[in-house]
C-alpha cells in the first residue's frame, strides 16, 4: 500500500566526514514545478509515496487533506497549490510526500519529487531576492552542479 | 536530579490536596453533627501532622506552621478529651473553632496554589497564626488551664494506667531501654513503632505520645518503653526487627498473666474505655496501612496514583490495538480463504482486545463524588455569608465519569449552585414560611446513568425563574431574536444561557459578575454535553447537564457522502429514512423543509455544506438522518448509510485549528478498520454551519 522510506539511515555515514564545521547542515531538496527546492533535513522524519489522503471539507484548498500514518492524523500541504502553481497529477494517481516535524508540529508537505540529501554550508546561503512574491522561501543556494537551490522556511509553512 | 524533586512536588501536592480535601469533608460532617468524635479528633490530627512533616520537608514554611499551630490546637483538645471539649465550650467556640480551621484549610489550599502556579509564597502569617493561638489560649482556659498529664490520662488514656508497671491489658510486652544519652529516645521509640506496623496491627504502646511530646523522652529513660502485643507471634517478630535497631541497651519480654487484668478484660469489653481503645486501635492501623483510609462513607478512592497523560497514551494504544486488530482480521486478501485456525485465533483476539479496551476505559473512570463533596464547602461558607440556612442532598455520588469530563464538569457544578444559593434559595426563612415551604432550604445535586450519558441534575427549591422578568431583561440586554410574544417557556429559560444574561441586578461576591451561565454552557459543551434548564416561579429551579460518559469512545453511525467518510455521534440521530421528493417543502428562500411528527424541519444536503462532489443529488436516491442536539433539530441529506461502529475519537491536528474547523460541525476524525479516516461531525456546530450558508 504504502512505502516508507527512512531517511535517517541513508545520511548516517556521511556524517563523520563533516563534523568539524558547525556551518554545514543537510538539506532534503525536492522539485516542485521544475525547481529544486531544500529543507533542512532536522526538520523530515520521512517519506511516504502512495499514501492514501482524506479529503477534509472546510480547510483552504492547499490543504489536501489528513493522512493516518500509525495512528497519527497529519494534515498534508501541497506546496504547488500553495505557492499559487497548477496542481500536478500523475497517471497512475500516485502521490508523494515529506513529512516533516517543525518543534513538534507534524504536516506533510506533497512534492513532485524528491531528489537528494546535500551537505549545505549555511554561509553561503544567500536571502532572497527583494520582491520575492513567495514568502515561503528564505534563502537561495547554488550547487556543485551549477543548479539553484531555494531554500524553503519551515516556520513560514508551520504558520499558514 | 531535578525530575525526581519534580515528582517528590507532584507527590506532595497531590497528598497533601488529598489530605485537605478530606479533612474538609471530615469538619463539614462533625459541623453537622455539632460534635467531634475522637475517631475526627485523631483523624484531624494526623493530617495535620502528615501536612506539617511534608511542607518541612519540602521546604514550604508558611505551610508547615499554619498546620504544626493546628496540629497543637488539636493537640489540646485531644489531650484534654474529647468530651470534655464538647461539653465545656459553648456553642460559639465551636462555630469558631470550625470558621478557624475552614480558614486554616483555605489558607494552605491557596498556598498550594502558589506552589502549583510557581509563585513565591505568603511570608507574613502572623495574622492567621496570631488568630489560632488566641483561640488556643481561649480554650485552654475554658479547659481549666493546667496540662497535668494525669488528668488527660484520666480522660482518654486511663485504659493505659490499669497497671502501672504494665500500662494495659495485653498479654505480652516488650520493655525497651535504649542506650545511654543516645538522645531522642521518643523518637527513636517511634522510628520502632511505625516498623512494628509494618508486621502487626494489634499493638499499644506507652507512652503513646511520643511522637509529638519530647518530654516522653525523659519517661522513657527511667522507666522503659513499653510495647503491648496481642499475641505471641507478634512478639517473637517484633522481637527480631528490635535486633536490627541501633541503639538499643537492653530489652525484656514480659508475659502479662496478672489474673485481675485478665478478668479486667472481660469487664471491660462493656465499658466505653475499651470501646474507646479499641476504636482508637482500629483508627491508628488505619493511618498505618495508608491505603486503607479508603472511608466508604465518602467514596474516596486512594489507591494508586497515575498521571493522566499515561493513561491517555495508554488509551490511545489500545485505539490502535482495537483498530490494527479489525485490520488484520478484515483484511481483503483473506476474502475467500477457508482458514478455520485463523478465524479462530482471530474471535479470541477480538474477545480479548474488547476486554482491554473495557478495562483501559475504566480505569480512567472516576466517581463523581471528588465534585459533589465540593459543593457540601461552598453551601456551608455561602449559608453562613447570606444568612441563608440551605441543606445540600447528594443522590447517587458514586456514578463514574470519565476524569477529564469530572475536571470539566467541576466549575460549571459549582457556578450553578452558587447560582442557586445566591438567587434560588429565599432570601429570608419568613418568605420560605410564608409560601409553606420547609424553613430549611434545600439543594439537591443527582448523577445517574442512562446508556451512554450521565445526566446530573442541580435542583433547589427556591423561589424559581421569573419568565417575565427574564424576558424583560433580554429584551434590555438587547439579545432577544426574535418578538417577545413568539417565545415560549423554553426558550426563555434558554435565553439565561447566552452570553450577555445575569438575572440579578446587582453584582454580589458570588454570582452576578456578567460570566454566568454562558460560561457554564460553554465548559459543558466543550465535553460534548447539553444544558438544560426548567423552572417554575415560586417552585425552584432544575439544571440538568447531560454529559457523554466518555469523550474517548463514541457510537457512531458512519455516512458516505461521495468519496468521504463521515460519523454522527449514535446519541444525536433520532430517525433515519427515505423519502420521496413530493414530501419536500420549498420554503420562500428556496431551502428546504419536511414535516415530521407534525413539525417542520430544515433539510441540509451535507455535499452542498462542505462542497463535496457526489453523483447522488436527487432527494429520492439518498436518505435523510434527523439530528437532534440540545434544541437544534435538523434534518441532514447524505448518500447512504455505512452502519454502525464504535470508534475512538482522535483529534484533528492542531495545525488545522486556525480554519475554523470545529466551528463547522467537525468535532474530531477517527480511524477506520480499514486504515481510512472518519470524521466526526459535530450536529450542534453544523447547525450554526447551515444557518450561515442557507
Amino acid at each position: 500500500m504504502s512505502n516508507n522510506i527512512n531517511i535517517s539511515d541513508s545520511n548516517q555515514d556521511q556524517t563523520n566526514e563533516l563534523v568539524q564545521n558547525d556551518n554545514i547542515k543537510k538539506f532534503l531538496t525536492f522539485i516542485s514545478d521544475k525547481l529544486t527546492f531544500g529543507i533542512d533535513a532536522s526538520y523530515v522524519t520521512e517519506i511516504i509515496i502512495n499514501h492514501n489522503i482524506t479529503f477534509l471539507p472546510i480547510v483552504p484548498y492547499y490543504i489536501k487533506g489528513i493522512i493516518n500514518l500509525r495512528g497519527q492524523i497529519i494534515p498534508i500541504i501541497d506546496i504547488r497549490l500553495k505557492m499559487g502553481k497548477e496542481e500536478y497529477i500523475r497517471e497512475d494517481g500516485s502521490n508523494c510526500i515529506i513529512v516533516l516535524n517543525i518543534d513538534s508540529t507534524m504536516l506533510g508537505i506533497m512534492v513532485d519529487t524528491v531528489n537528494q540529501v546535500l551537505d549545505v554550508d549555511t554561509k553561503k546561503i544567500s536571502p532572497p531576492t527583494v520582491n520575492n512574491c513567495v514568502e515561503l522561501v528564505n534563502g537561495m543556494i547554488t550547487i556543485n552542479d551549477n543548479s539553484t537551490v531555494l531554500i524553503l522556511d519551515c516556520n513560514a509553512i508551520k504558520k499558514i | 536530579m531535578d525530575n525526581s524533586m519534580d515528582n517528590m512536588l507532584d507527590m506532595y501536592l497531590f497528598e497533601t490536596n488529598s489530605l485537605l480535601e478530606q479533612l474538609d469533608s471530615i469538619l463539614l460532617n462533625a459541623e453537622k453533627s455539632k460534635v467531634f468524635t475522637v475517631d475526627d479528633v485523631n483523624e484531624i490530627f494526623r493530617i495535620m501532622h502528615t501536612i506539617k512533616g511534608s511542607s518541612a520537608m519540602m521546604e514550604f514554611s508558611s505551610l508547615m506552621k499554619i498546620a504544626h499551630k493546628t496540629e497543637d490546637l488539636f493537640f489540646i483538645i485531644r489531650d484534654k478529651g474529647v468530651e470534655t471539649f464538647d461539653s465545656v465550650c459553648s456553642e460559639e467556640d465551636h462555630h469558631e473553632l470550625f470558621n478557624l480551621v475552614f480558614d486554616a484549610i483555605d489558607f494552605m489550599r491557596s498556598e498550594i496554589e502558589k506552589i502549583e502556579n510557581d509563585e513565591p509564597l505568603t511570608d507574613n502569617i502572623d495574622n492567621e497564626l496570631q488568630k489560632i493561638k488566641d483561640f488556643i489560649d481561649k480554650i485552654i482556659v475554658h479547659l481549666g488551664g493546667t496540662t497535668e498529664s494525669d488528668n488527660s490520662e484520666e480522660t482518654e488514656k486511663s485504659d493505659k494506667d490499669a497497671c502501672k508497671n504494665l500500662p494495659d491489658n495485653s498479654p505480652y510486652f516488650i520493655k525497651i531501654f535504649f542506650d545511654e544519652g543516645c538522645g531522642m529516645e521518643n523518637l527513636r521509640a517511634f522510628m520502632f513503632i511505625t516498623s512494628v506496623r509494618d508486621i502487626c496491627e494489634n499493638f499499644t504502646f506507652y507512652p503513646t505520645d511520643i511522637e509529638i511530646n519530647s518530654e516522653t523522652a525523659q519517661e522513657i529513660i527511667d522507666n522503659g518503653f513499653f510495647v503491648g502485643f496481642k499475641t505471641k507471634d507478634d512478639v517473637d517478630k517484633s522481637v527480631a526487627l528490635l535486633k536490627n535497631q541501633s541503639n538499643i541497651y537492653t530489652y525484656e519480654v514480659i508475659e502479662n498473666n496478672n489474673p485481675k487484668v485478665e478478668s479486667n478484660d472481660n469487664v471491660d469489653e462493656v465499658t466505653v474505655e475499651t470501646q474507646k481503645t479499641v476504636k482508637k486501635q482500629t483508627s491508628s492501623s488505619a493511618a498505618a496501612t495508608s491505603s486503607s483510609s479508603n472511608h466508604s462513607s465518602q467514596n474516596k478512592q486512594s489507591l494508586i496514583s497515575v498521571n493522566l497523560s499515561k493513561l491517555d497514551n495508554l488509551m490511545a494504544i489500545v485505539g490502535e490495538i482495537v483498530i490494527t486488530e479489525s485490520m488484520v482480521t478484515s483484511c481483503p486478501e483473506l476474502a475467500g480463504l477457508k482458514l478455520d485456525n485463523f478465524t479462530k485465533s482471530a474471535r479470541q483476539l477480538r474477545k480479548l482486545t474488547d476486554e482491554l479496551q473495557d478495562i483501559t476505559m475504566s480505569i480512567r473512570m472516576v466517581p463523581i463524588s471528588g465534585v459533589f463533596q465540593k459543593m457540601n464547602r461552598i453551601v456551608r461558607d455561602m449559608g453562613q455569608k447570606l444568612n441563608k440556612d440551605v441543606e445540600l442532598v447528594l443522590v447517587g455520588e458514586d456514578t463514574e465519569v470519565d476524569k477529564a469530563i469530572v475536571d470539566c464538569i467541576g466549575d460549571p457544578i459549582m457556578h450553578i449552585v452558587r447560582n442557586s444559593m445566591d438567587h434560588g434559595i429565599e432570601e429570608t426563612v419568613e418568605e420560605r414560611i410564608h409560601n409553606g415551604k420547609d424553613p430549611k432550604g434545600r439543594i439537591t445535586l443527582k448523577a445517574e446513568h442512562t446508556g451512554s450519558e450521565v445526566i446530573i441534575s442541580i435542583t433547589d427549591d427556591g423561589k424559581g425563574m421569573d419568565h417575565n422578568a427574564i424576558l424583560s431583561k433580554a429584551a434590555r440586554n438587547g439579545i432577544l431574536t426574535k418578538p417577545e410574544s413568539e417565545y415560549t417557556k423554553k426558550e426563555i429559560l434558554n435565553l439565561t444561557l447566552v452570553p450577555g444574561f445575569s438575572t440579578n441586578e446587582t453584582v454580589t461576591e458570588f454570582s452576578g459578575r456578567g460570566v454566568g451561565m454562558d460560561v457554564v454552557k460553554k465548559n459543558i459543551e466543550q465535553v460534548g454535553g447539553v444544558v438544560s434548564i426548567s423552572s417554575e416561579l415560586g417552585e425552584g429551579t432544575c439544571t440538568t447537564l447531560k454529559i457523554p460518559l466518555t469523550m474517548a469512545i463514541v457510537d457512531g453511525m458512519e455516512i458516505a457522502v461521495g468519496n468521504s467518510i463521515f460519523t454522527i455521534p449514535i446519541h444525536n440521530i433520532r430517525q433515519s429514512f427515505k423519502i420521496s421528493a413530493s414530501e419536500i417543502i420549498h420554503n420562500v428562500d428556496n431551502s428546504e423543509v419536511i414535516k415530521r411528527m407534525d413539525e417542520f424541519y430544515p433539510v441540509f444536503r451535507l455535499y452542498e455544506l462542505y462542497g463535496l462532489e457526489t453523483d447522488i443529488t436527487n432527494i429520492e436516491d439518498g436518505i435523510i438522518i434527523w439530528v437532534e442536539s440540545g434544541d437544534k433539530s435538523y434534518c441532514l441529506f447524505v448518500d447512504e448509510l455505512l452502519g454502525g461502529q464504535q470508534v475512538v475519537v482522535k483529534p484533528l491536528p492542531t495545525y488545522l485549528n486556525d480554519f475554523n474547523i470545529k466551528d463547522s460541525g467537525i468535532a474530531g476524525c477517527t480511524i477506520l478498520g480499514d486504515g481510512n479516516i472518519s470524521i466526526i461531525l459535530d450536529v450542534a456546530n453544523l447547525y450554526l454551519k447551515a444557518q450561515n450558508i442557507y
